[in-house]
């Protein structure tokens, strides 16, 4: 797996010797390379289901929209800029936009509000929930981040949890949540601020 | 907007959660922060991988990867 950043600090799962480089990977699909998609393909087709899935909690449509965004890489890979970031960052952002997108236009997300409503009953905060078992079998970076993140107050969690794999505005988790809508975004605020500050050091 | 303020106002911008009326007042500080505003905000998007590496890898069916390969083959012959 390509190197990743929690906040602006980096962390280096290891590439295998020899492997191309993301960056490299997006020359060779900028170019019309498929095996190049190929392997981001297998590199990241995990973690970007897994981020669609926490969207939509649907495993067929999942599956769906993970080929089409796969598909828009391909299409779209000539809007890849190095000087913006690196291709991780821009496929989650277009694959979280593509998700949440998918969601708001289908019927399905008055469903899928019902389970993360029975979700949010069950289990208030996800990213705490799994924390152990995550931490048996994950990585070094997943192991980080979670541990970052789970160092946060459950409700500062909760409303980045909203807003980010729920794309809800400070308005919707306010109402979702029973909250002030100041309390929402103070929370969002220092929830988003000790995340990055935390991942610095 | 002090530059603080603008720092925990692109925090929110990254992740779609700035409410419409506070985006324009957000992008005029946009502008009037220039390079400075820019760099922040890129450094900003680094959650959003970060966000997706916390998640637990989820396997999709080999089906998948067929039918995008075979929908990319046939895109490049058109």
């Amino acid at each position: 797996m390509a190197q990743s950043r929690v906040g602006t600090r980096t962390i280096a799962p290891p590439l295998e010797p020899g492997a191309p480089s993301d960056f490299e990977l997006m020359k060779g699909i900028q170019a019309g390379d498929a095996d190049a998609l190929s392997q981001l393909y297998d590199r990241y087709n995990g973690i970007l289901k897994a981020l669609i899935l926490r969207v939509i909690h649907n495993e067929a449509e999942a599956d769906d929209l993970l080929q089409e965004i796969f598909m828009e890489i391909w299409n779209q890979a000539k809007n890849f800029s190095e000087q913006k970031g690196k291709p991780l960052g821009w496929m989650v952002t277009l694959a979280r936009r593509r998700a949440i997108d998918g969601l708001r236009k289908k019927q399905a997300y008055a469903r899928a509000e019902e389970r993360l409503q029975n979700e949010t009953e069950q289990q208030p905060d996800a990213w705490v929930h799994n924390a152990t078992e995550e931490e048996i079998v994950l990585g070094d970076t997943r192991v980080l981040i979670r541990k970052v993140i789970s160092s946060l107050p459950p409700a500062q969690q909760q409303a980045i949890d909203l807003a980010f794999f729920r794309g809800m505005s400070q308005r919707e988790i306010a109402a979702k949540t029973n909250t002030p809508l100041g309390t929402v975004k103070t929370r969002l605020e220092l929830g988003l601020k000790k995340y990055m500050t935390a991942s610095r050091t | 907007m002090n530059f603080e303020q603008f720092q925990n106002q692109s925090r929110l911008y990254v992740i779609g959660a700035l409410e419409a009326e506070e985006l324009e007042e957000f992008e005029e500080a946009r502008k009037k922060f220039g390079k400075k505003a820019e760099d922040f905000i890129s450094k900003c998007y680094a959650l959003h991988e970060a966000f997706a590496l916390s998640l637990r890898p989820a396997k999709s069916s080999d089906a998948i990867k067929e039918r995008l390969m075979a929908m990319v083959k046939a895109k490049k012959q058109s």
